[in-house]
């Protein structure tokens, strides 16, 4: 059987945590989560995530911040990076594309566009 | 002077159309959210596609409307999808000047760019706001602060009015019970997430067994409104 690409959900809102883990479930991933910034890079190191959806507004760092400690990983240094939040100021959809993500969805989401932006994510080729 | 349109698309399907159809103009494309934000957009005309890599086209629009420096810029959303009357609002909520299905009929699509740009958008002028939603069988006048099905008024408190017309500005999409504490209750109403429950079974009965069941659970913690 087939390996299911991992995704690492990470939201320090609860009910958005499990909304995003329950859509990439039924995109047929795997997921882990994450509350925090820090306990996300140090899951992200760990588990080698295929995707991983980032929130931007996060209680110790910045979503942004996460973004580019988890890059300087060697191991996911291509990882693609969804950023997910409310957060709709131009400058901080600028800054957060232009760390080179795959993508930036705001809050509230609809869930079959975040679904298909997952399985992009991790199956680029299709 | 040759009128300038940026677009923003990566199907090339778009991207044909539009060197076809908009001969004459000078035309700057762009692949991605993050390449068009990058070129440092302006206040002048967009095309936008509903689907982009990086953002929903939506979304892109939205961000534009909310900043000073492309507030006032003319925007045109061009779906790539099957045309949606619910989608049509959401670009029109989102702050869209004009929607069109793809693929438009070349001329019809010129013209109304034509129109947009010797029109002009007047300064200051905020996200468009529909003057009234349709749903089904109901209509709301969000600034007469009525809602009716089929010509008979319902009757909503003001939360469950507020409530209905947060659904309606963002059909589709999943709200979370903290959202609508945060965006509907605010400061001073009364809170906590069985309090959302209770006003949304209220609003759920008062809209009637068919439109109610359009505003569903999603996964136990969220809401959703969508036929």
């Amino acid at each position: 059987m087939p390996r299911r690409p991992k995704v690492l959900v990470v939201d320090d809102e609860p009910d958005y945590l499990q909304i995003a883990a329950r859509v990439a479930s039924k995109a047929g991933c795997a997921v882990v989560t994450a509350q925090t910034a820090l306990e996300g890079v140090a899951l992200a190191g760990a588990e080698k995530p295929d995707m991983i959806l980032l929130d931007v507004g996060l209680p110790d760092i910045s979503g942004f911040e996460a973004a580019r400690r988890i890059r300087k990983v060697p191991a996911l240094a291509a990882v693609p990076i969804i950023f997910f939040t409310v957060r709709s100021e131009l400058d901080m959809v600028s800054e957060g594309l232009g760390l080179g993500a795959a993508g930036y969805v705001l809050k509230p989401f609809d869930p079959d566009e975040l679904a298909r932006r997952i399985k992009a994510a991790v199956s680029p080729s299709s | 002077m040759k009128l300038v349109a940026a677009c923003v698309t990566a199907d090339p399907r778009v991207l044909a159309f539009i060197k076809s159809s908009l001969k004459g103009f000078r035309l700057e494309f762009y692949a991605s959210a993050a390449e068009f934000l990058r070129a440092g957009p302006g206040a002048g005309l967009a095309v936008i596609d509903a689907s982009l890599p990086d953002m929903s086209g939506g979304d892109l629009v939205s961000v534009l409307r909310g900043d000073k420096k492309t507030a006032g810029a003319l925007l045109v959303m061009t779906g790539s999808g099957p045309y949606s009357p619910a989608a049509a609002a959401a670009c029109f909520d989102n702050g869209a000047d004009e929607y069109l299905a793809f693929p438009p009929e070349p001329g019809l699509f010129r013209a109304r760019l034509l129109n947009l740009l010797s029109r002009g958008r007047p300064a200051g002028r905020g996200p468009e706001k529909p003057a009234e939603y349709k749903f089904g069988a109901l209509l709301v006048s969000p600034d007469a602060r009525t809602a009716r099905i089929g010509g008979t008024a319902l009757k909503l408190t003001a939360l469950e009015f507020d409530l209905l017309i947060y659904f309606l500005r963002n059909q589709g999409r999943v709200v979370s019970r903290g959202v609508l504490l945060d965006q509907v209750w605010r400061a001073g109403r009364e809170a906590g997430p069985r309090s959302v429950d209770k006003r949304i079974e209220a609003l759920r009965s008062k809209l009637g067994r068919k439109l109610g069941a359009g505003l569903g659970t999603v996964f136990g913690v969220g809401y959703i409104f969508k036929l």
